[in-house]
């Protein structure tokens, strides 16, 4: 019968989300929960509850310094890669030139390299042109792995463009610089704010890369594997946590921020 | 300005691609305040001439001249003419008074005169005044193209383009549309550049018709020049369907038809061809009782009819060829399917043209 067959696809869709949703939350739910356990050993369940690894993770100047070197290299790395990505995503979506098949085949290569293996060559070649290694060495060696991905971010919007949107504004009176602040720019927004949140993200999250090349300027995931290989200290989840919250408090101040930009539009109109 | 002085010349004007010449040595001179229309089919080399008479890309060779003054390497935002998009490119990140008020905007005109000219021109293209906030994208297809014909306008330009606006629109919108534009042409008083690749729409619009094939202009005229006196079998086909004979001229001036085995009666000609096609309109064929009604006859079986709206079509098949016949339907034929008829036509009614 139709409507039964509908009613247990419907449920199939929703205990599969619900599946998936558990599966994505859970452990980060575990190392919230943990965070505010008393004990000094991760374990579950949790027996007694405490916020005393937020005080002390709060006060220890060490995370603060960890976190800012980690935002630098983010920083810096979302900036550049938005920059050069944007530019060779229009080599790879807009332009037809003679060489493209291959640079578009090119350009995938470092994403599809072993991590590991990367920032261990790199650290290798950065030793033979006379680098040492830190955060600027680090924020290279990401955006070695990170430009393609941005590049390709960037390329999906580029190829959803139309161009003769550009030609419209020209022959509407606008000069090149113009057309681009007034076109092209507003158009691809959208991609470049992705490619900067992808870029910025994977940098934040990045072990491989920074261990290799970072040296003495310890990022937050260099830290925390650091810390659980040797030593471990329930600081660990509690940092984990208070990255959750950050990012939440980042995602609705974007929100709010969407929200007031689209309330003053429509006063404007 | 002079009388006589065209607004717009073109001269020679040929793009090259590569070997591939897409305009072929273009001359044409437009009248001011004229409606235009290029018609083509696709690869025939229009857009590209009408990009470059826009000012989107520079001729090979040959010259484009407005208002008799060499244009040739002046860039499109710097003349005084605005092309609708085949796309419309519409900014679609923007809503329907961005949109409109865009050129104005570049311009430096302030936000409220912007505001005032686009409430006119929203009028002019039948928009509603609500729309004025509405995001471009949550519009329909007739909408979008009122947005972009109010944009275009906004730049008051001296010749406005058109680029197969209609193509994308479904029939009845479009048929719609071409009466609001010719009744906008002759509103504004602009001179219209038009094309597209159905001639019928050219028909309906245009003052005068240019026909391009593989890269030259071959025929222009006015619509009623074009349909009575195609140049050649293209133009005479382009037109829709009708009856296209290959003939052979003999040496008693008779045409004679191999296909049908039949020896007819053509028009008078200047130029002595020898061989051709005699192209016969489906309106101008008719029925007969008997072979003494019409300068020219064929017998064949009724094939199949077609009703169509205030006309029906009818297919006879004679020898390996299918005629076509058109009549009004309060005149329709009666008979049917598989019937012998007689059908045929005056001599008046015939045109000889070449390959």
């Amino acid at each position: 019968m139709e409507s039964r067959s509908k009613r247990w696809t419907k449920s199939l869709i929703i205990v599969w989300t619900g599946v998936i949703v558990l599966f994505f939350f859970v452990p980060i739910a575990g190392v919230i929960i943990s965070s505010f356990g008393k004990s000094r050993y991760f374990r579950f369940p949790v027996r007694s509850w405490s916020t005393k690894w937020y005080d002390q993770t709060l006060n220890a100047n060490l995370t603060e310094n960890l976190h800012i070197t980690s935002f630098y290299v983010a920083g810096c790395v979302a900036l550049i890669a938005v920059v050069l990505g944007f530019f060779g995503a229009l080599a790879f979506a807009r332009y037809d030139w003679k060489g493209r098949i291959f640079y578009q085949r090119l350009i995938m290569l470092p994403i599809f390299f072993p991590q590991a293996v990367l920032g261990l060559a790199l650290l290798l070649w950065f030793t033979y042109v006379g680098v040492l290694p830190s955060w600027e060495a680090a924020v290279f060696a990401h955006l070695v792995w990170i430009i393609p991905i941005v590049t390709l971010v960037i390329s999906i919007q580029v190829y959803g463009f139309d161009v003769s949107q550009e030609e419209a504004a020209f022959d509407l009176g606008a000069n090149r610089l113009q057309v681009f602040r007034e076109v092209t720019l507003p158009a691809l927004a959208p991609g470049l704010f992705s490619g900067a949140l992808f870029a910025f993200l994977l940098s934040w999250g990045n072990f491989p890369l920074s261990t290799y090349t970072s040296g003495a300027d310890s990022t937050v995931t260099e830290w925390l594997y650091t810390k659980m290989s040797s030593g471990y200290t329930p600081m660990i989840p509690t940092i984990g946590a208070l990255s959750v919250y950050g990012s939440i408090a980042i995602l609705f101040i974007g929100y709010l921020l969407l929200i007031a930009r689209r309330r003053r539009n429509e006063k404007r109109a | 300005m002079a009388e006589g002085t065209p607004i717009l010349r073109i001269e020679h004007v040929t793009k090259q691609f590569g070997k591939l010449a897409a305009v072929n040595d273009v001359s044409l001179d437009i009248v001011d305040g004229e409606f235009f229309t290029i018609v083509g089919p696709s690869g025939s080399g229009k857009t590209t001439l009408l990009r470059m008479l826009a000012g989107l890309d520079k001729p090979t060779t040959g010259d484009v001249l407005l208002r008799g003054n060499r244009v040739n390497d002046v860039p499109a935002n710097k003349r005084p003419t605005c092309m609708v998009f085949q796309s419309l490119a519409l900014f679609n990140h923007r809503t329907v008074g961005q949109n409109i008020e865009f050129s104005l905007k570049m311009r430096g005109v302030s936000r409220s005169e912007r505001r005032e000219r686009c409430k006119e021109l929203m009028k002019v293209v039948r928009l509603p005044e609500d729309y004025y906030a509405k995001g471009v994208t949550k519009c329909s297809g007739g909408e979008r193209q009122r947005v972009a014909l109010a944009r275009a306008l906004a730049s008051d330009p001296d010749i406005m383009f058109f680029d197969e606006p209609l193509s994308a629109i479904d029939y009845q919108l479009r048929k719609h549309l071409e009466v609001e534009l010719k009744d906008l042409h002759r509103e504004t008083g602009k001179t219209f550049i038009y094309i597209t690749h159905s001639l019928e729409e050219a028909m309906v619009m245009s003052d005068r018709i240019g026909i391009m094939q593989a890269g030259n202009l071959i025929q222009i005229g006015t619509p009623d020049e074009i349909y009575t006196q195609p140049l050649n079998k293209f133009v005479s086909e382009f037109m829709g369907e009708v009856n296209t004979l290959p003939v052979v001229i003999g040496a008693d001036g008779k045409f004679d038809c191999a296909e049908l085995s039949a020896q007819f009666i053509g028009p008078a000609q200047s130029n002595r061809a020898t061989s051709g096609y005699l192209v016969i309109r489906p309106e101008s064929m008719r029925f007969l009782n008997e072979p003494s009604q019409a300068d020219n006859h064929v017998s064949g079986s009724l094939f199949n009819e077609y009703a169509m709206g205030s006309r029906v079509q009818y297919h006879v098949r004679a020898g390996n060829q299918m005629l076509v016949v058109e009549k009004l339907r309060e005149q329709a034929f009666q008979g049917n399917l598989n019937d012998d008829v007689l059908i045929g036509w005056d001599v008046k009614d015939s045109v000889l043209v070449n390959d």
